[in-house]
């Protein structure tokens, strides 16, 4: 580039200079101007030129350009991968912790939780182990698979986390709208739609673990809209089979639990940012198991949930410094029976609410470093005459847990973390935890939410 | 039947809200450097609605609530693409459910997929750190660049906004006029710059050193993405004490202690280039920011 600029400059200024001495001053001006418009069209045809130049040796294939631009001694065919193209992008995400627990038991107390709901195995272990595969289906939808593989009972088994369709923008639905079938981690407070490898905590908090067994993820549609306004707003509803944990035993009827959201956003100048949320999921129970199958409920359950989450930079720039603030505060209101079987209660009358909540902070002090506080409490239902003494009688205890973590993030895609957990679930027994976790990912590795 | 009286609110709150409707056209830059080139090509025809600020590494963003609405109301998008937002561009892109942004369309322009790029990768491999399959993304620091995204802004600007053809035209003239200028004056200003040695943070620079012709004699950071280690600092260390190079450069958004650390090592200059437009106080649109680089360069290497 700069050689035949210089070649053409020179050949410009020679005939500048040998028909100058005749020339008046305004001439001199208006060639001056007139090499400059020439000089400007040479420029611009060069790099126009350069650019197909570069576009047309871009296109060769991709064997001749690494030989021409590789070491000699990497001298072989470098292969291109471009996203697979039109194959699924694939994703593994491998997990694995070591546990160590003080109390010999983790039941709650005033709870019937499922199993996921219960706190990990002892000693050595990995943890889910996650594959993703996700592609855009054709022009109008997008479709996604994940299951795990969990090892219960002594066998490896595979759990279908997600398998969803999802509505693109080329569908033609109002501007904002999106719509996903299938089973998804759906839409409900804030840690529900991650998958749990991007949790702060190697554990979920208590509100979680006894309202959704972990995570909602239902087999249903939802329907969410962003709305037109100048900062964040998000409106949406589900209709679910009603299977999963809040809800169990579906009739098979159509849609058993059916759901609503609203979200705002925004931020507070260059390095503030904030989310807060509401959301109600109710429904009919045929028949949710919990406490290992020796608790059932059967009736009327509603969900109702907020989230809020603020992150700030404190430099300006979250790769480096960044502290994130969170909470989730869960309202559950149930009518309907409890039989606990192992205490022979039979069938007893329920109509009363529980709480719980969690609020949590995580600071990233240094670009690969961070620490993280942790408190989560229940407040239990009061028990009818027919249920005193069995599992979900707390005799007026309220459950808490405290978590403490620092974790090394080496890249996005790896990650270990240390965990202390001090849980106080039922009166009179401590159970002191520590969790060593390592988290991986290979393959494509999909953008994360806010 | 009461169970959907939330989701029915819900329906009937969202046919109740009005579309607004925007007269300029809403145009959403990932980095400062797209929205300033906006700047001179859509002047007041445009409303520029910038991702991120100049102390952000854009690599590393958060798909944040205000990102996805910017994102919904936006009629054009201007990113850097070659997967430099891969970790937040494609959430806000689903997200926002705006069909007239999505890849392919005329919406969405890249500017790495419109210039020849640099340090394209022949072994893919993650062991490498933070790379780029389509090569080095950082392509605003060399101006002809910057001259050939401008023309190809001017045409997605004058389809997506046919009204103003003729303004973005005219002003995409006055401008690529300039800008031809004020290149030619930088070359010559920096040519004293040429065959220069300097050591940089993050390949951030790539581009500007390839067209001034300056020698990277160093990278701080071990592999792209990987922050610097003391085991690679010590042999950098070493490196440069048999060639010594008299300036360390990094971007407004890279932490200071291995540059500053480099620096008393050697002797050489550790100077933060603003990199994009307001990255310095004195960078305001991209004219000044290619003057304030090129002033730098040459102050702190005693040209």
């Amino acid at each position: 580039m700069r050689i035949p600029s210089f070649a053409a400059s020179a050949a410009l200024t020679l005939l500048f200079s040998s028909t100058a001495f005749a020339a008046s001053d305004s001439d001199i001006q208006a060639m001056k101007a007139e090499i400059q418009a020439m000089r400007q069209t040479y420029e611009s045809r060069i790099a126009e030129l350069e650019s197909k130049l570069s576009k047309i040796e871009s296109q060769k294939p991709a064997g001749q350009q690494a030989a021409a631009t590789a070491p000699v001694s990497a001298r072989k065919p470098a292969r291109t991968i471009r996203d697979n193209s039109f194959n699924p992008s694939v994703g593994l995400i491998l997990n694995g912790k070591y546990s160590g627990f003080s109390g010999d038991s983790s039941e709650f107390a005033g709870f019937a939780i499922g199993e996921e709901g219960e706190r990990g195995k002892q000693g050595f272990g990995i943890d889910e182990s996650e594959f993703n595969f996700s592609s855009n289906v054709d022009d109008k939808f997008y479709g996604s698979v994940t299951a795990a593989i969990v090892r219960e009972a002594g066998e490896d088994k595979i759990e279908l986390e997600e398998a969803f369709i999802q509505t693109l923008p080329g569908m033609g639905l109002p501007k904002g709208m999106n719509v996903k079938a299938g089973r998804a981690l759906w839409t409900l407070g804030y840690l529900n739609e991650h998958h749990s490898h991007t949790d702060d905590f190697a554990d979920r908090p208590l509100p979680y673990r006894v309202f959704l067994n972990s995570a909602f993820n239902d087999d249903g549609v939802e329907v969410s809209y962003v709305l037109p306004t100048n900062f964040y707003s998000e409106i949406g509803g589900g209709g679910f089979r009603g299977d999963d944990t809040p809800f169990g035993g579906a009739s098979g009827g159509g849609f058993d639990a059916w759901s609503a959201f609203a979200r705002i956003g925004g931020d507070i100048g260059d390095n503030q940012s904030w989310r807060l949320g509401g959301y109600t999921l109710s429904g009919d129970a045929g028949g949710r198991a919990g406490n290992g199958e020796t608790v059932n409920f059967t009736g009327d359950t509603s969900l109702y949930a907020a989230d809020l989450r603020y992150t700030w930079a404190p430099t300006g720039n979250p790769r480096a410094q960044e502290v994130m603030l969170q909470g989730e505060y869960f309202w559950r209101s149930e009518d309907g029976t409890y039989e606990d079987f192992a205490a022979g209660t039979g069938a007893a009358g329920f109509d009363d609410n529980a709480r719980g909540w969690y609020a949590q902070g995580v600071y990233k002090f240094l670009p690969q470093w961070r620490i993280g506080y942790r408190y989560s409490r229940l407040i239990t239902p009061d028990v009818p005459l027919g249920l005193l003494g069995s599992a979900l009688d707390a005799g007026g205890y309220n459950p808490d847990a405290h978590a403490v973590m620092a974790d090394w993030t080496n890249s996005e895609f790896s990650r270990v973390r240390l965990q202390y957990n001090h849980e106080k679930l039922t009166r009179g027994r401590n159970d002191d935890q520590i969790l060593l976790q390592y988290i991986m990912s290979i393959g494509a590795h999909g953008a994360h939410k806010y | 039947m009461h169970r959907m009286l939330p989701a029915l609110f819900f329906l009937g709150l969202m046919t109740a809200v009005p579309l607004s409707a925007q007269a300029k056209l809403n145009l959403f830059a990932c980095e400062p450097e797209w929205a300033a080139l906006a700047r001179e090509l859509g002047g007041d025809d445009v409303e520029i609605f910038t991702a991120t600020t100049p102390r952000q590494d854009p690599h590393h963003v958060r798909a944040k609530p205000s990102l996805i609405a910017a994102m919904r109301r936006a009629d054009l998008v201007v990113c850097t693409g070659a997967s430099l937002e891969v970790g937040w561009l494609p959430i806000l892109l689903q997200k926002a459910g705006n069909a007239n942004t999505q890849p392919g369309g005329a919406g969405l322009l890249l500017a790495a997929e419109l210039v020849p790029l640099l340090e394209k990768p022949v072994r893919l491999d993650r062991a490498e750190g933070d790379i780029h399959p389509e090569g080095n993304p950082h392509v605003h620091l060399n101006p002809h660049n910057i001259a050939l995204i401008a023309q190809a802004l001017t045409d997605r600007l004058k389809t997506v906004d046919a009204a103003n053809a003729n303004a973005y035209q005219a002003r995409f003239d006055v401008f690529s006029q300039k800008w031809c200028d004020a290149t030619q004056r930088w070359e010559q200003e920096a040519a004293g710059l040429k065959g220069a040695a300097i050591v940089v943070h993050h390949k951030a620079f790539s581009y500007l050193l390839a067209w001034l012709g300056i020698r990277e004699a160093g990278v701080l950071e071990p592999k792209p993405g990987i922050p610097p280690s003391a085991s690679h600092l010590e042999a950098l260390l070493q490196k440069l004490t048999l060639s010594p190079v008299r300036l360390i450069v990094r971007t407004p958004y890279d932490p200071p202690d291995a540059s500053e650390w480099l620096s008393q090592k050697t002797g050489a200059a550790a100077t933060v280039l603003p990199f994009t437009v307001g990255g310095d106080a004195g960078s305001n649109d991209l004219f000044a920011l290619f003057e304030r680089t090129i002033a730098l360069l040459k102050g702190a290497s005693g040209d």
